[in-house]
Formats: structure tokens, sequence, C-alpha cells
């Protein structure tokens, strides 16, 4: 008995030394914010595609070249480049004052390193690293990229938004891109605390004082990345409740990802402010298996488009209107790409008769549908008993297969039918920012094997997708995105359930937060007042 | 004593390689990959591929398992796949608020379940030990989640005494740390006092009908001062037992405590990397907590002898 | 695990059933427990009868408050909350008379052998102790990740940690009736085995055992609920009350009914089956309703 006890006070002292440093984050003054973000589970960008990745990265790396709020790619680590009248070489040369945390000077090879690692995996990465011939060092602070054709997308690219070019030392991005890089040292606006991080609870940053910002104005992630406060305190707070709590009695500043269902709560209270940050928000999509019975027939594909009522969908997942709407271009609602070429044939869905008479077309028999259920992401899992629901209605034998999201992303890749362990829907989201670009995006591929689970194959769509890297302009993109979208609802690549707008929530005292419509956030800029 | 104390320790050791073997089977045979987790949430099967091979979870089973067990033997319980952090590191981090809540509940439930069984059995058959009956009877019918979220909403969202969920380290000020803890530790205590207060109750009734009680009565003892006076020479016996019974059953409830509470200590930890599939902490969090079991009853026993004389081995 | 009948001695009087009404007048509990959980299970039978369709989904009517159409109001599905609260208690029950009943078989046969035959005495015991070490719910948790919630696996992991502690009853009342002479004296006059175990092992054991059993229904319905409450339990598209809490923690502020009505539920059928399991025992062993 006494050694029990003893046992458990000598452990809870040594988990206090630990956690007494923390107690000096505790100061509630201007130069320090605290804001609940997504918990991080892997740090590395190149690694790990989640949103939680790509936001410590864009805190404590930083990129040749960003999107401005118009969407056009601007310089960053980049000072002066050019290509030459062939098309085929980029130049660029890196501005001066570049630094990594650790003080040495961030050089052109550190450049050409990060870049072959990180387009084994990004889309439109791999795509530059095919058509480039060679990708080198000229000297200290140039390299320069040479094409063995031109592509009309180079800046795009180095730019691109969804799984950032991040510029890592070169000792890091010599890495396999499977093996994490846990270093987090970069050359961004803010250094990696890790003595006051805790993993699962807390991420610390600080103020990065040798970092030199850009003379330009901030405009989405370009121009100058101006820290105004000493410190970033990200916490993890799953529970909704307590996190509303926190952001009520003033401990927290900013919260990421409030629920929907806690939105009145959040407007009825004066000082706190919920605000989109002018996210384009998040497309919610059912994705069949196109392999397998029975939604390898387009007419089931076709059925379930009708069947979907995303009006349903949207009650669900956005209760209030205000931070919803429905969706039907493939390139979602704020690309310059959207277009209703061949939507109104299904419009919002939700025609139950017309869903019935093409099932019957089909010749559907009855056959096992499977969706894959994540019970560990509640929103995921009530949209699916919802669908579930509303495909037993119409007569479909729908079945869900609860599982957490770590088996669901296995059981996803298999490609046998339902019986032997395959499965027929499933539900996730992608970033509307995100499928504004067929190039980058894996749901936007229809070749087959390669494409994103479900497998859908469509010839005549891939050929015209192939051409999109060697357009020059917005209109020539805009007219070959219309003949996509076609093939694409005739084919059903997926079945939209609703669009969902994800404002966050914040003090009123936190401002100047830079507006872009991805989901990962620029942390500099903002202040408190 | 010697054999004995030999004996218990080998059973002991015996009990622990069972729990190590069937652990390791039981998370290695579950599916679920933790690689397809870290690669996020619309990431491809190649990339997947790769960091499954980097992580060794190729490899055959027997070799992963010898390759665990010598690791631990050498007292490294491995690193989280997901944060690349020591085990043993992110443990430590989130014991405090476990080993508060553990410790407020094992103290409120000694306290008010010992004066509570000596009340009942005090007077027997009378109003407190009626009480005593139903409040048993509900503390041990309640679930814990159920209590809680009737606690938080009664004393944390109408009338906003209390905080409604959270923890607040102690070094951050005790009155925090205290009123955070309020409401999960009434929450997870009641079996325990219910448990507690039945084992008082029942040995203080043994006490009284003991020859030498009798005879201090008929020496002119005061008998209720001279109950309490044996009651505390005595309580070192329900104490310990429900400290061995419990524990086991007391982690199960921390578990569902802090869900509830958001709570952010090691039954949090578990849950997580149980859903993530991050096979060192589960595998850590299982062995460890068995073994904290298997000692604290080998401990409980070796106790029992010296605290009461009559128990002989 | 914690209960009620750890504390007192191992009742061991065997009884003969033809007593049964005259001392359930004098035992109220079994009546109140019996009673109540009878109630209970026709509720949960009868529930098609006079309850609609827990299933159905109306995301326009979701959140709402109690009414004529709904009782306890509707579910963030727009389901109906009483509903599934009546239908929730068929899940409950389910899970915990058939996890009873397996652990109850299951202990008896491991009880029995360990008891009786002296070479698995030890091997059986040392493993019943490594699972009793491994906390309740974690061992169940990391069982049903083996193949993903469903029924079968779900009562699986609710029986098996609830193994050990029938076989140690059961054990014990083994080990002590084969000591007593009348037993060693059958046994030297060369009773067969099952002869004995009929004769006068297993009318010792039936009696603890049965209390047992109630013990571990009433685990067992907890256990499902906590399971169901930490997302591990039962499919979520079957109305359990463990699931309804979970999905209802968020609402607990602006819906608490959709929380309370399961939570009242489960927490009466857990009391009617304690109830039952401490009545029993003061039927089966008078002298410990003396002490208690």
């Amino acid at each position: 008995m006494t050694i029990t006890r003893r046992t458990f006070m000598e452990s809870a002292l040594a988990a206090g030394t630990v956690l007494a440093l923390a107690s000096a984050l505790r100061a509630q003054d201007k130069q320090t914010i605290r804001m609940i973000m997504e918990d991080i589970q892997v740090f590395d960008p190149v690694f790990s595609t989640s949103s939680a990745a790509i936001n410590h990265a864009t805190a404590i790396y930083d990129t040749l070249f960003a999107l401005d709020a118009n969407l056009l790619p601007q310089p960053q680590m980049v000072g002066k480049w050019d290509v030459s009248d062939d098309k085929k070489t980029y130049k660029f040369a890196l501005r001066d004052g570049l630094e990594w945390h650790d003080g040495t000077p961030v050089t052109a090879a550190d450049c050409v390193a990060s870049i072959r690692r990180w387009g084994q995996v990004e889309a439109s990465g791999q795509l530059l690293l095919e058509r480039a011939a060679d990708i080198a060092a000229v000297d200290e602070t140039t390299f320069k990229i040479t094409l063995r054709e031109p592509h009309g997308l180079v800046l795009e690219t180095l730019a691109t938004t969804g799984q950032p070019l991040f510029i890592m030392r070169k000792q890091d991005a010599k890495r396999p891109a499977t093996e994490q890089v846990t270093t987090n040292i970069g050359s961004g606006p803010y250094r990696f605390n890790a003595d006051l991080t805790k993993p699962g609870a807390r991420y610390v940053y600080d103020r990065n004082e040798q970092y030199v910002p850009r003379d330009e104005p901030a405009s989405g992630f370009a121009g100058g990345k101006v820290v105004k406060v000493e410190q970033l305190i990200w916490e993890n707070i799953p529970d909704p409740q307590t996190a509303l709590a926190a952001l009520q009695s003033g401990e927290v500043d900013f919260w990421m990802t409030p629920v929907a269902d806690l939105f009145p709560t959040i407007e009825s209270d004066p000082g706190l402010v919920l605000d989109t940050l002018g996210q384009n928000g998040s497309d919610w999509l059912v994705r069949m298996n196109f392999l397998q019975p029975p939604f390898n027939n387009v007419k089931m594909r076709q059925a379930l488009l009708h069947l979907i009522d995303q009006k349903v969908f949207l009650r669900l997942l956005s209760p209030d209107p205000k931070f919803g709407r429905t969706v039907s271009s493939m390139f979602g609602v704020g690309s310059p790409y959207s277009s209703d070429v061949n939507t109104d044939w299904f419009k919002e869905g939700g025609d139950l008769a017309k869903a019935k008479q093409l099932i019957a077309e089909s010749g559907y028999a009855g056959e096992k549908v499977v969706i894959l259920d994540p019970t560990d992401w509640p929103e995921g899992n009530l949209a699916s008993q919802l669908l579930a629901n509303v495909l037993q209605k119409a007569g479909i034998n729908a079945e869900l297969a609860p599982m957490t999201w770590s088996e669901l992303v296995v059981r996803r890749a298999k490609k046998e039918p339902v019986a032997e362990g395959g499965w027929s829907l499933l539900i996730t989201y992608f970033s509307d920012f995100e499928i504004r670009d067929p190039m980058a995006t894996s749901l936007m591929l229809m070749n087959g094997e390669k494409a994103w689970y479900g497998w859908p194959q469509n010839e005549e769509y891939e050929a015209l997708r192939a051409k999109w890297p060697d357009t020059e302009t917005q209109e020539e993109r805009k007219e070959l995105a219309r003949e996509m979208q076609r093939i694409w609802w005739d084919y059903v690549g997926v079945v939209f359930l609703c669009q969902t707008l994800t404002p966050t929530a914040r003090s009123k005292s936190l401002v100047d937060m830079i507006r872009f419509p991805s989901i990962e956030r620029p942390m500099w800029n903002m202040r408190k007042v | 004593m010697a054999p004995y104390i030999l004996r218990r320790m080998v059973s002991a050791i015996a009990v622990m390689a069972m729990v190590g073997i069937f652990v390791f089977l039981l998370i290695r045979l579950t599916p679920g990959d933790p690689a397809a987790v870290m690669a996020g949430r619309n990431a491809t099967e190649q990339i997947i591929a790769g960091i499954r091979e980097q992580l060794g979870l190729n490899e055959p089973l027997p070799v992963q398992f010898i390759h665990w067990l010598s690791a631990m033997l050498h007292g490294d319980f491995g690193t989280s796949i997901f944060s690349g952090r020591p085990v043993l590191e992110l443990l430590l981090q989130r014991l405090e608020p476990t080993n508060s809540l553990s410790i407020l509940t094992l103290a409120l439930s000694v306290a008010v379940g010992v004066s509570f069984g000596i009340q009942a059995a005090w007077r027997a058959g009378g109003l407190v030990d009626r009480l005593l009956t139903v409040f048993s009877a509900f503390g041990y019918s309640v679930p814990v989640f159920v209590i809680g979220y009737f606690l938080v909403y009664l004393l944390a969202i109408s009338v906003a005494w209390l905080p409604v969920q959270g923890y607040a380290p102690i070094e951050e000020g005790f009155g925090d740390w205290f009123s955070h803890l309020i409401l999960p530790t009434i929450a997870l205590s009641l079996p325990f006092i219910a448990f507690v207060a039945r084992v008082t109750r029942a040995s203080m009734l043994e006490v009284l009908s003991e020859d030498y009680m009798r005879t201090a009565a008929a020496k002119g003892a005061s008998s209720y001062a001279m109950l309490v006076h044996h009651a505390l020479k005595n309580a070192g016996v329900p104490i310990l037992t429900v400290i061995g019974l419990s524990f086991a059953y007391l982690i199960g409830g921390v578990v569902l405590t802090e869900t509830v509470f958001n709570i952010p200590g090691v039954g949090r930890l578990v849950v997580d990397a149980i859903n993530n599939r991050d096979y060192p902490i589960i595998q850590s969090v299982l062995i460890l907590t068995s073994g904290v079991y298997v000692l604290i009853n080998l401990a409980v026993d070796l106790a029992y002898t010296l605290i009461d004389p009559r128990i002989r081995y | 695990m914690i209960s009620s009948a750890n504390i007192d001695a191992v009742p061991t009087t065997p009884l003969g059933l033809s007593n049964l009404p005259r001392l359930a007048r004098r035992y109220p509990l079994v009546l109140l427990g019996g009673g109540l959980l009878m109630l209970l299970i026709i509720l949960a039978l009868a529930a098609p009868l006079y309850a609609g369709d827990p299933q159905n989904m109306d995301p326009f009517v979701r959140l709402q408050p109690p009414s004529a159409e709904h009782w306890f109001g509707t579910d963030n599905l727009g389901r109906d909350v009483f509903a599934r609260t009546v239908y929730g208690a068929r899940i409950s029950m389910m899970v915990g008379l058939i996890s009873a009943l397996l652990a109850a078989c299951t202990g008896l046969l491991m009880g029995v052998v360990a008891g009786y035959v002296h070479r698995f005495d030890n091997v059986i015991m040392r493993v019943m102790d490594a699972l009793m070490s491994i906390p309740t719910i974690l061992l169940a948790i990391a069982l049903i990740s083996l193949t993903g919630p469903g029924i079968g696996i779900l009562i699986v992991a609710v029986t098996l940690p609830q193994t050990p502690s029938v076989t140690r009853l059961v054990r014990s009342v083994v080990v002590s009736v084969r000591e007593r002479p009348y037993v060693e004296a059958a046994v030297c006059g060369g009773a067969r085995l099952p002869k004995v175990l009929r004769r006068h092992i297993l009318p010792s054991t039936i009696p603890p055992l049965m209390v047992q059993s109630a013990i571990v229904c009433a685990d067992a319905i907890m256990i499902e609920a906590g399971l169901s409450f930490l997302g591990v339990g039962v499919p979520p598209e079957i109305p359990s009350w463990g699931n309804m809490i979970s999905s209802s923690r968020v609402y607990l502020a602006s819906a608490p009914l959709t929380i309370f009505a399961p939570g009242i539920f489960l927490t009466l059928t857990v009391l009617a089956v304690n109830l039952l399991g401490d009545g029993l025992r003061d039927l089966f062993d008078p002298r410990a309703k003396r002490r208690r």
C-alpha cells in the first residue's frame, strides 16, 4: 500500500517537472496567440497531406513561390527569375537574407533537394519531374530547371497549395519521401519550440527573429510574412464543448474547426465572430467502386445521382443555411472552371421516382452494397448512416461497414467484390479549392488503376485532361474544362452530397488574419488588440 | 513466508509473460494500417506502401515480436509510430491528469466509504444502514458516463458553478486544478464508495462480535468511541482490498471518465492510439497496466500479513 | 470486478426449488429486481407494437424537443429518441443475458476442471489471472478491433473479461466441496466422476453461480454501453443506449433528453439486475442477509 502510493506520487512529480515549463505559457498577453487547431500526428508535409501537417509546415518552412489573393503565383524565397526564349530553361535566384533556424544560410542545393523529394509524391510535382531534363544548382544561390519540352505551369506548380513545395535543408530533403523528417528546422517566419510542445495536446511556435520578410504587403500566401506576436500556441481540444468554453472564457483566441451545431451559440456571443476567412469550403461526396457491381453499371451511378438529395445532406452537415450550399460542377463552386454544363438533368438530386426507374433499368438484383462507415469521424459517420437510410428507402440492399478511419483506409484500397472484403461506396470530402485543378487532384483522374479509390476509367476524358498542362491561357482551360465536365457527368465520376463552408471562430480581439480560399491558413500578419 | 513470496513472484512472472504474448498477437492481428493513417485522408496507395516498408511493418510477426520483447526488457517501450516520440515520454506527459483523478477518487472513496460503513455497522438495520443499501444498489448500477453527464448538466451547465470539462495542471494553481476534478472524481467514485462502505461495514460487524469487544464493553468503555478506534485500526484491510481488487476496474472507469470530461490523460491516449493503430502505445499501456495490477496485488497480499497479524500463509 | 457478492462469503447452501414462492415473499429484492427486469424486457419485446421506427431518419426534424409525435424529441439525424430508447433495451438485454450465460458455462467448465483436476489447476488459473490483469474495457476494445464493431465479437469481448471471476468462484466451491468428508467418502467408495459432479459438486455450485451470473449480466450491460459510448461497441445504425449517448454528447445543453433518456433506462436495467442478484444471494444464503 505504501509502495503503491509512493509510486503514484513519484510519477506524478516526474510528470509535474515536465509540465512546470508550461506554466510560463499561461500569460494572457497580446504577444501570445492561442489557437485550437487539429492534432498534428505527422510533422512532415511530404510524408502526410493532412491539413494539420500542412499548417505546421506553413508556419516553419518557406516556399519558392506562393499564390497571392488573386491565385496568381508570386515569388517568395525567389528574388529574381527568368525563362529562356524557347521556354525550356527557368533560372531562379534566391533573395538575400534567407537563413535556416539553425543559423546556416539557405542554398540552391537545399531547393533542388526539396523539389526532388516533394516531386515524388505531389501530382503536379511528378509531372514537373517527368518533363524536366535536369534540375540543378548553378551556384550557392541560383538553380535552374531545364525542361525537355515547354511546360505552361512551372510557376503554378512551384506555388501549388494543396501539398505545397516547402523548402527544407538538404540533409532533411535527401531522405526518402516515405521517411519522416522530424527535425522541424525550416527557414520560415516561425521556429518550432519542441521543448514546450506536448504531442497530442499542445504545439508551440516562436517568432523567428532572423526572418527577413519581403517588402510587398501580405496577400494570400505571397508578400511579406510579418509576424506581429512572439508566440503561437496550438492546442488540440477534440471535444467541441470544451473548445467552445475555452474560447468563450478567453483562454484561446481562435478555433479552427468549430462544429456546426455550435454556430448559433458562437454567433450569439458578442465577443466572438464566425468567419470563413475566404475559404471555399468542402465538397462532400460519395465515391463509388467502379470495378464491382452494382456501381460498375453507369445506370446505377446515374440512379445514385438522382437519388441523393443534396438539401437533405445539407441539413445534416450544415444546419445553418449560411454555411452550406449545393454543388453540381465537377470543379466545385469557387473555381474559374466551374460551369453548369451537363448538370441540368440531375440538378440537386432528390428524384426518387427517376432513381427507382434507373435502378430497375440497370437490372439491379439486390446485390449487397457496402458503405464504409468511419465511426471515429463524427460527420462522416452521420453522413454514412443517412446515406444507408436513403439507399434502403429506394430499395437498395445497403449495409454499413463500421470501422475506424485507420481500418477504412486499408479497406478502401481493396478492389475485390464485397463478398471478398471489398466495398461499394464511401464518403469523404475534398476541399473545394483543391478540385479546381484536374492535374493536382487525384479525385479528378479517370485512368483506372492509377485513379483515386474507386478506379474510374474513361479514355476520352483522360485524353482531354492530358491537354491541360499545354494550355496557355485560362480561356483555353475553361473551354477544356467544359468538355471534361460533359464526360464526367455522363460517366458519373462522383456524387456530391453538398458543400459545407467551415467557418473558423475567433475572439474579436484577434484581427488582420489573412483571407484565402484553401483550408490551410497563413499564420502571419495577425495580431491581438 | 519466504517461499510464499517466491511462489507469488514466479506466478506473477508467468502471468506477465502470458499477457505479453497475448497483447502482441491481439494487436498485430487487428486490421487497420498506421501507415495509411499517417499519409493523410486522400493519399495514394503507392505512398502508403512506402511508409509501411519504412516502419518495418512488413517483417514477419515472430521477428517483430523478438524485436519488441528484447527492447522492452531493456526498458525501451518503443516510439510512437505517429509522433516519433518515445512511448514512455508520452505516457509520462499524460500521467498527471490520470494520477490526479485516480488518487482523488481513492481518497474520496476511502474517506466517505469508511465513515459511511462504520455508521451503518454501528446501528445495523438503522436509517444509515438502509441508506447504504439504497446507495450501494444505485452506486453499482449507474454508469460513470451517465452520472458524469448528469452532474455536468446539473452543476456546470444549469448553474455554472464548476468547469464543464477539461483539465488544469496543478502547477497552474491548486484551485483551478481542483475545480476541474470535482465532477469527474464524484462521478468515478460512486461505485467505489459503495464498495468501501460495504467492505467496512462487513468487517466492523465482525469486529463487533469479537470477544474482546464484548469484554471491553463489559468493562464500561464507551462502545462507539471504541468502535471508531478499532475501525481505524482495521481500516487497512478494506482499503487494501479496494486497491487490489479495483485497480483494473479503476483504469476502465478512468478511460470513460476522461472521455466524458475531456481530460488529456492516459485513458484518452490509449483510446486515440487504438483508433490510429499506434501499436507501440497500445502494447505498452496494456502491458504496463497489467504489470501494475499484478504488482499491486502482490504488494496487497504481502501487506495483509503485515497489517493483520491473524492472516498467515 | 467490483461487485457486492465479492464481499460476502461464498454461499454454498443447496436449496430446493419448491420453496421459491414463499421465500420470494420474504425476500422482496427478488420481486422488485425481477419485476422491474420483466417489465423492461416486455417493453423491449413489445416495442414494435407501440413505438415508431427507430431507424427512420429525417434531417429536417432533427433535435426537436419532446412533442406528442416524438415523446422524447428527436436526435441529430431526426430519429425518434423514444423509439430508439425502447429498442435500445433489446441490445442491452441480449448482450447482458447471452454474456451471463456464456460466462457461466465457460466459467463452470474451467472452474470444475481447475478445481478437480490438479494438473490443469495452475495453468487455468494463471491464464485467468492474465485475463483479469488487463483492464476490462481495454481488453474488450482490443478484442473488438480484431473484426470491427459487430454483435458477435462484442459478446465475446464482453464475456471474456468476465470469465475469470466465474472460474475463480466455481473453483473455490469445487475445492471446498471436494474436501468434505462425505464427498471424499463417495470418491473413495468408487463413485465415478460424472456421478460425483452431479450428486455433490454441481448442487453446491449452482446457487452461487446464479448470483455471480446476475453480477456478470449487470457488468456486461455496463461494458456494452461503455464500449458503444466509446464508439467501438454495437454498429452505429443499431439503436443502443451507449451509441445514443455518444452521438448526442454535443447536445447536452440543447437537447438533454437525447442523453438522459437512454441514460436513465440503462441505469434502471442495471439496477434491476443488481437487485435481482442481491435478492438471489439473500435467498440462497440467509446468513448473509443477517450479516448485511
